[in-house]
């Protein structure tokens, strides 16, 4: 009861000595809230593009088997399919027809898919709202696409999909398997590539070794491995960035070490006073680490706060183009907010902790002010 | 209760600027009483009292206080004696600007952990016995000289000290706040209190309240009279 | 080498506590070589204000190597996914050189450094530094195992190698990694029935001595300490071995850190947090005993040491409880 006393008493001096002091305190806590702003908001959005990665290959398939033809992908025969139909513990294997298509018009890429939905009609599409947003297309209208043969054919917008997964939706076009073929001049006997579902996931491995051997020219593609090639090209890219920005984490350190060193006369008198009336060097290195504390705490709550309101309700404006990096279609889209004590703890190891380690010594050669040096101002 | 042994301070030992600010002082004080010590300045006056104070260990010899030898204890304790038993007053008054004169007085209790409701009691309470209760919730940048002066009592008093020491009290008070300050050491006295001033204000050094002065020059005590 | 910001965070971190380790050796050798506290020289007024600042950087290392150790553990269990075969921060360990010797090490540094606090807190009780030499050198052993924590660290987030698709080739090519056998494995295939043996036993004997040495036995110091680190270790490895199936209901499932996650509230942090607060408090009793024969020391080191038995039997009871609890409640039944 005593120590939480003594820790109030101390609380409360150092709030009211950093008050007392707010100019030489407020740029401080402007740099430090502007540096974990920054860390935070890389954090938080690669952590969060890795988790929308994550979702959207939930549903994807187990393998994707993809022909090779002298060392380049090529349309794959449909009667491959029969052949891994009957590797055991396969469920379900399913041919895929999907495409690039670039528009002049909107100089654009645009993903083309099939599928075999019932009541997929004829000459009408699906777009992702990014399509929809460059092509100026919505609900009911009709959009022009130049296939093989270089005629145009004109398709229905039935729909748009909804903004929730947006991410992978964005450039999409859906359109029937009889369509597409007809856009695109492939025949019946192709796929693009084959998707194979496997219940088991420890027989994956197992089955693309299969896959291999009966269809030597093919290359089985496991979905644990895009999304492991996902995250580690995001956790590059963010770390990348950190490290681009050490410079700055640096500078901000310099600037920190200097503010705790330079104690003005009027600090230095107080410190004398505490001294001379009683306190202990200890006692005021507790003071001082509390004035830093408050300064760090505050500092990273705001900067944390700013940065999710960047990252998940502002679209990442300023890092977008770094971090994503992808395709033009991407200009808007909402991340799921989500934040956990991992990433808390990584951003309080790059800016606390460099910060608390740069104070501790000035802080302690301020409480190291010989308490008879009060006797002598 | 307070003895000194044979004490010297030396400072910057072994450079050019070594300086030797008390040397071999013998002393004993004992009792309720005000001690006087008087000297020019540079003669040592504060470096003794800053010795007694625990503020600062000695070079060589040893200090007793309660026949404790402090000498080779840790900072530490010596900063527990030093809040436990002696209240300073200093000659700039060293009052902490910004904030209210009742903080300032109960700032040297935040270390003890003492409850703040018991502890702002007992400064209000020192706050009105010396007059200046009225002046509680102002900063101190406002307040006259004298009321500074009789808030940095207070401040001294709120540990409950039993020795009381002063340096150069009265050299920025006019002479009627002089006389006000030594009717107040006077009052601390009767209650029991030991009181060490440094001083060369004759309004202190020849007030007939004084039991004992002790001369210095250069570091020696070179006359005392009782 | 994997570049992502937590592996970044752990490499900042043991580099700036490795430095302030540094520098509070570095005055703990000055004030092993020249304290001298009846001396009122200059350079032992220094010495002194050093203390503070030796105190001071300890206290924020103690803290940085609790999070550190924290950020580990959650590092290495998201980064599983980029491993094949590895299904949480057992499997990324195992992948690499030094995955679990860097854990080990951090676990020894942060029992060794609030041994080291305890210990300063005590000499800190007492008006003249009776242990200031001996704190110093431990805190000189303590030293190297931090510089050695950072290289081990270095040594096997360099290590690790995500197995990615490369344009290539798919999946087969990329799991021709193999890894060594893992230590928990080891520790798996320990027979239960002996090891829950062990477990209660040392729980009782423990405790026993712990009550006897809060008593006043203070011949049992040594014996408490060895007792407690001994508890430790042997609950780590029950843990392992058949407290975790408990937890998790599974027969096969013996990862000592998914109990960490949110699937079993989050238990394995408290059960983590009374083991570690139970072996510092138990050992920190134990190893200050002999000390008690010190004047300065004779007030105050009793009623440290006592509170210190009494938080460690507390929290040991506590650990043991929630696990016989679990083991009595849980669905799972294993036949032997």
């Amino acid at each position: 009861m005593l120590w939480i006393e003594r820790q109030r008493y101390f609380i409360d001096f150092a709030l009211s000595s950093l008050m007392r002091r707010w100019r030489k305190n407020i740029a401080l806590v402007i740099v430090y809230t502007l540096v974990v702003f920054i860390l935070a908001s890389i954090v938080f959005f690669t952590q969060a593009i890795k988790r929308e990665a994550c979702t959207v290959l939930e549903g994807s398939p187990d393998i994707i088997v993809q022909r090779l033809v002298a060392g380049r992908q090529d349309l794959i025969p449909a009667r491959y399919a029969d052949e891994l139909r009957k590797i055991t513990g396969v469920s379900e294997v399913r041919g895929r027809l999907w495409a690039y298509y670039f528009d002049p018009a909107s100089s654009a890429n645009y993903t083309v898919i099939s599928t075999e939905r019932p009541g997929r009609d004829e000459g009408c599409v699906l777009m992702g709202q990014g399509v929809a947003r460059s092509m100026h297309a919505g609900k009911g209208d009709l959009i022009a696409i130049r296939g093989h043969d270089g005629s145009y054919q004109s398709f229905e917008v039935k729909d748009t999909f909804s903004s929730g997964s947006e991410l992978v939706s964005a450039d999409l076009i859906e359109m029937s398997g009889k369509d597409f073929r007809g856009l695109f001049g492939i025949q019946e006997a192709y796929f693009t590539d084959i998707t194979m579902k496997v219940r088991n996931a420890q027989e994956r491995t197992v089955v693309s070794r299969k896959v291999l051997n009966i269809l030597p020219d093919t290359r089985p593609i496991l979905r644990d491995e895009i999304l492991r090639t996902y995250e580690t090209a995001f956790a590059w890219r963010s770390g990348i960035l950190l490290i681009i920005f050490t410079g700055s984490i640096l500078a901000f350190l310099i600037f920190a070490w200097d503010k705790a060193t330079s104690l003005s006369i009027e600090e230095k008198r107080e410190i004398g006073i505490l001294k001379a009336i009683g306190w202990d060097t200890g006692e005021v290195i507790v003071l001082k680490s509390w004035e830093g504390l408050i300064i760090s705490l505050s500092s990273f709550l705001a900067g944390i706060i700013f940065a999710y309101i960047h990252v998940f309700f502002a679209s990442s404006t300023i890092f977008e183009p770094v971090l994503k990096g992808w395709a033009v279609v991407y200009p808007r889209f909402r991340l799921v907010p989500s934040i956990d004590p991992y990433q808390i703890t990584t951003l309080l190891f790059l800016t606390v902790l460099p910060y608390t380690i740069a104070t501790i010594i000035p802080s302690w050669i301020a409480s190291a002010i010989e308490p008879d040096s009060a006797m002598r101002l | 209760m307070i003895k000194l042994t044979n004490v010297t301070k030396v400072f910057n030992k072994n450079r050019p600027n070594e300086f030797t600010a008390v040397r071999n002082v013998d002393l004993e004080i004992s009792g309720s009483s005000i001690t006087v010590f008087k000297g020019p300045s540079g003669s040592g006056k504060t470096t003794l009292l800053s010795l007694i104070g625990c503020m600062t260990k000695p070079t060589t010899g040893r200090i007793y206080i309660r026949e404790e030898e402090i000498s080779s204890l840790s900072d530490r304790f010596l900063t527990d004696i030093r809040r436990k038993t002696f209240g300073f007053i200093f000659q700039g008054l060293n009052l902490i600007r910004g904030i209210t004169a009742l903080e300032n007085v109960m700032l040297p209790g935040y270390p003890t952990g003492e409850t703040n409701c018991i502890l702002r009691g007992k400064a209000i309470h020192l706050l009105a016995s010396l007059n200046i209760a009225h002046k509680a919730e102002s900063k101190v940048e406002l307040l006259s000289g004298g009321e500074a002066q009789r808030i940095a009592i207070a401040r001294a008093l709120i540990n409950e000290p039993a020795i009381i020491i002063a340096d150069e009290p009265t050299a920025h008070l006019d002479t009627r706040l002089s006389i006000d300050f030594m009717d107040n050491m006077e009052k601390l006295k009767n209650s029991g209190k030991k009181i060490l001033l440094a001083s060369h204000d004759p309004l202190v050094y020849a007030s007939e309240i004084v039991d004992r002065i002790i001369e210095m020059r250069d570091g020696l005590i070179t006359k005392e009279q009782a | 080498m994997i570049i992502d910001p937590a592996v970044i965070a752990l490499f900042t971190g043991s580099f700036l506590v490795s430095l302030i380790i540094l520098i509070a050796s570095w005055l703990g050798l000055q004030i092993v070589m020249f304290w001298n506290l009846q001396c009122g020289s200059e350079k032992q007024l220094e010495l002194e204000k050093w203390t503070y600042l030796v105190s001071t950087l300890m206290a924020y290392a103690f803290g940085f190597e609790i999070l550190s150790l924290f950020l580990f553990v959650y590092t290495t269990d998201s980064l599983h996914n980029l491993f094949i075969g590895a299904m949480c921060a057992a499997g990324t360990l195992n992948t690499g050189t030094f995955g679990y010797h860097t854990l080990g090490i951090k676990i020894l540094i942060l029992i060794l450094a609030g041994v080291w606090l305890v210990m300063n807190h005590v000499d800190g009780q007492a008006g003249d530094y009776p242990l200031i030499r001996k704190k110093y050198i431990f805190l000189l052993v303590i030293a190297p195992l931090v510089l050695l924590e950072g290289f081990l660290q270095s040594a096997y987030f360099l290590s690790l190698k995500a197995d990615v698709i490369t344009s290539c080739c798919g999946s087969l090519f990329s799991s021709s990694q193999t890894y060594g056998e893992s230590p928990l494995s080891l520790m798996i295939g320990f027979p239960a029935g002996y090891l829950q043996a062990a477990f209660y036993g040392s729980a009782f004997l423990s405790s026993g001595l712990g009550f006897f040495y809060y008593r006043g036995f203070n011949k049992l110091g040594w014996f408490f300490t060895i007792s407690s680190t001994g508890f430790f270790l042997i609950s780590v490895f029950s843990l392992i071995s058949f407290v975790s199936l408990y937890f998790y209901e599974l027969p096969t499932h013996h990862c000592p850190f998914c109990i960490l996650q949110r699937e079993y509230y989050f238990i394995g942090y408290l059960l983590y947090g009374m083991l570690f607060g139970g072996v510092i408090s138990g050992a920190g009793a134990g190893i200050l005993s002999p000390f008690r024969k010190i004047g300065s020391l004779q007030g105050p080191l009793p009623i440290v040491q006592r509170r210190l038995t009494m938080t460690s039997l507390f929290l040991n009871f506590f650990f043991v409880a929630i696990v016989t609890w679990q083991m009595w409640h849980s669905n799972l039944v294993i036949d032997r």
